[in-house]
């Protein structure tokens, strides 16, 4: 039926769609740390606890804050109309919405750090849709601990929250709807959140076993009160990229003692967000639409 | 041949170009969770069009449009069109459109699963081969009768015909996997851009010797050459398409919401593919109607 022509025209076809297809399948899963339910002994406060303060500092000329076009929902201009993205904001060379955490360490009795286990707060963290932005924009929640969701907009809004650890989870609420509440069971740093109806809409939250957690404040500082003595892995977590940038101090605390760590991004840290396409610097021109 | 049939056949085919061009804005606004419902949004039929929803629930509203017009067609060829082959061609869009309706509903209810979302997106391009062949089908020029040509060469324009709409139909499969494996605000991933560059470069090579071999070699009959003409042009947009794409999509993860721009040529970049594959099934199917086997293969056929 075909000729050795035709025959040879199809397999060069097929092979070339079928080696395009192996390649798109041949795609690594993303991994991520496995979900811990190690049954661990409480932690009792002594009364020795000490105090992480710090200063958090952005390297460099920071990037004028984007301006968000919120012409697709006029509730949105009306009730904000200054909104700009809350991905770098820096006053006086400090940044804000920096999350600080105890990553791991040992306490000074000889504990791992990761042994300890915490009661979970009875008291619910809020996440407010407020502005058509989300309030607060970086926070942190203990694993299990209840999130109350409202909406302050006379409009209505979707929560997305799109995990590594935990479920994904999508719920839309209408203005004047009750709040909801949502918990996350695994830890996660840090759970990105975002609204699918305002697609500028972000949040991130830091979901951990303990309370040792912090966000850096409009002047940079942060401080994480409780931690018990000995010697620790303080991480600061900022947003940008895909994944957003850590980095990490240690510091050791004495019996109702206290240490300091300090961090800076911008600058050099940037580098995280570079696109996955290296080898194509060509193609790094000048965009469409860039302010 | 029915003239009010071919028309409504037509008027199908547009809607379903339309409700591509939804769908692919629906996913460069980010837009397909919207609403966390489905088949209603936010638990209406007519919520208030605000924000993203607008583009999730004008998507479902013109896909709901397509599926009636397209009951609306298999009655029609049922009633109207003679050929029981063409009749059952109805019945498969049909078919198609009602799976395709369900997908949209479990990429909503699934939260945009890769697998889903790409199934969605390929069975969308599925359903507009279906109708464009309908609509090939009930025009007057494929009821009359037409002189036919004997194939040239030792290589027949019609399997290379055919080799370029499946060519074209896997790099829209690529095309939909890659759209649909990251949002906006990620990168994409670098080994299926790279897939979707390669099968661009298949489609050129088979598409470009189709058109090209259709214009050498029965250039002075309009019924092949036009197809074969728009083919060419729209080949050549879609790849620059594809480049503006490209940079406009590798900027997208630092701006704070997805821009115009990028929007517009990723849109545009789909539709065009749509139209490609739309032409590359006119002038298979066309060059099927008029090119036959050479008498000498036809002779060795029979004689082995």
């Amino acid at each position: 039926m075909f000729t050795k022509s035709t025959r040879s025209w199809l397999a060069l076809s097929i092979l070339l769609s079928l080696f395009a297809l192996g390649s798109a399948c041949n795609k690594n899963p993303e991994t991520g740390p496995t979900p811990d339910n190690k049954a661990r002994a409480v932690y009792t406060p002594t009364g020795n606890e000490g105090t992480v303060t710090g200063k958090i500092a952005y390297a460099g000329t920071p990037p004028a804050p984007n301006k968000i076009d919120t012409s697709q929902d006029p509730i949105c201009g009306n009730r904000n109309p200054n909104l700009v993205a809350e991905d770098n904001v820096v006053k006086d060379g400090k940044l804000a919405n920096v999350f600080v955490y105890i990553k791991d360490g040992t306490t000074a009795d000889g504990k791992k750090f990761s042994d300890l286990g915490w009661e979970v707060s009875p008291e619910p963290a809020t996440l407010d849709q407020n502005g058509c932005h989300y309030s607060p924009h970086v926070f942190g929640i203990q694993a299990t601990q209840q999130l109350k969701i409202t909406n302050s907009d006379p409009t209505q809004h979707n929560i997305h929250f799109t995990p590594q650890n935990n479920p994904e989870w999508n719920q839309s609420q209408a203005n004047g709807a009750p709040a909801i509440v949502h918990d996350f069971k695994q830890t996660e740093v840090l759970v990105p959140v975002k609204c699918n109806q305002h697609n500028w809409m972000r949040a991130y939250i830091g979901v951990l076993r303990h309370r040792l957690f912090a966000v850096s404040k409009a002047d940079g500082s942060f401080e994480i009160k409780g931690v018990p003595p000995g010697t620790y892995t303080v991480a600061a977590w900022h947003e940008g990229g895909a994944k957003g940038s850590e980095q990490t101090k240690q510091v050791t605390i004495a019996a109702k003692g206290s240490a300091t760590a300090d961090f800076s991004f911008g600058g050099a840290t940037a580098s995280a967000q570079e696109p996955s396409l290296k080898m194509m610097p060509a193609l790094e021109v000048p965009m469409l639409g860039r302010p | 041949m029915h003239r009010g049939l071919h028309r409504f056949s037509l008027l199908v085919t547009c809607a379903t170009f339309c409700l591509i061009i939804a769908g692919a804005l629906v996913t460069s606004h980010d837009a397909g969770l919207a609403t966390s419902d489905w088949p209603l949004s936010n638990g209406q039929f007519f919520p208030k069009m605000v924000g993203n929803l607008f583009w999730e629930h004008g998507h479902r509203l013109v896909a709901t449009t397509v599926g009636l017009l397209t009951i609306g067609l298999a009655i029609y060829l049922y009633r109207r069109e003679e050929r029981r082959w063409l009749r059952r061609l109805g019945l498969v869009a049909l078919g198609a459109v009602i799976a395709q309706g369900l997908l949209g509903g479990l990429t909503v209810k699934l939260m945009l699963p890769l697998v889903v979302s790409a199934a969605h997106a390929t069975l969308a391009q599925l359903f507009f081969c279906t109708v464009v062949s309908l609509s090939v089908f009930t025009s007057k020029g494929w009821s009359e009768q037409r002189a036919t040509y004997e194939e040239q060469g030792s290589l027949p324009l019609r399997y290379v015909c055919v080799a370029a709409v499946v060519t074209i139909f896997l790099q829209l499969i690529l095309g939909a996997t890659l759209r649909h494996s990251a949002p906006w605000d990620h990168y994409l991933p670098t080994d299926l851009v790279l897939a979707h560059v390669g099968g661009a470069l298949a489609v050129t090579i088979i598409l470009g010797s189709a058109a090209i071999t259709v214009l050498r070699r029965h250039g002075s009959e309009g019924y092949l050459r036009r197809p074969a003409t728009i083919a060419l042009g729209l080949l050549g947009l879609q790849l620059l398409l594809g480049v503006a794409a490209y940079l406009t999509r590798l900027a997208s993860p630092k701006d704070p919401q997805p821009l115009n721009p990028m929007i517009g040529i990723t849109v545009a970049h789909v539709a065009c593919g749509a139209l490609v594959f739309a032409t590359a099934i006119v002038l298979t199917l066309r060059s099927f109607k008029l090119l036959r086997a050479r008498r000498a293969a036809i002779e060795l056929v029979t004689a082995t």
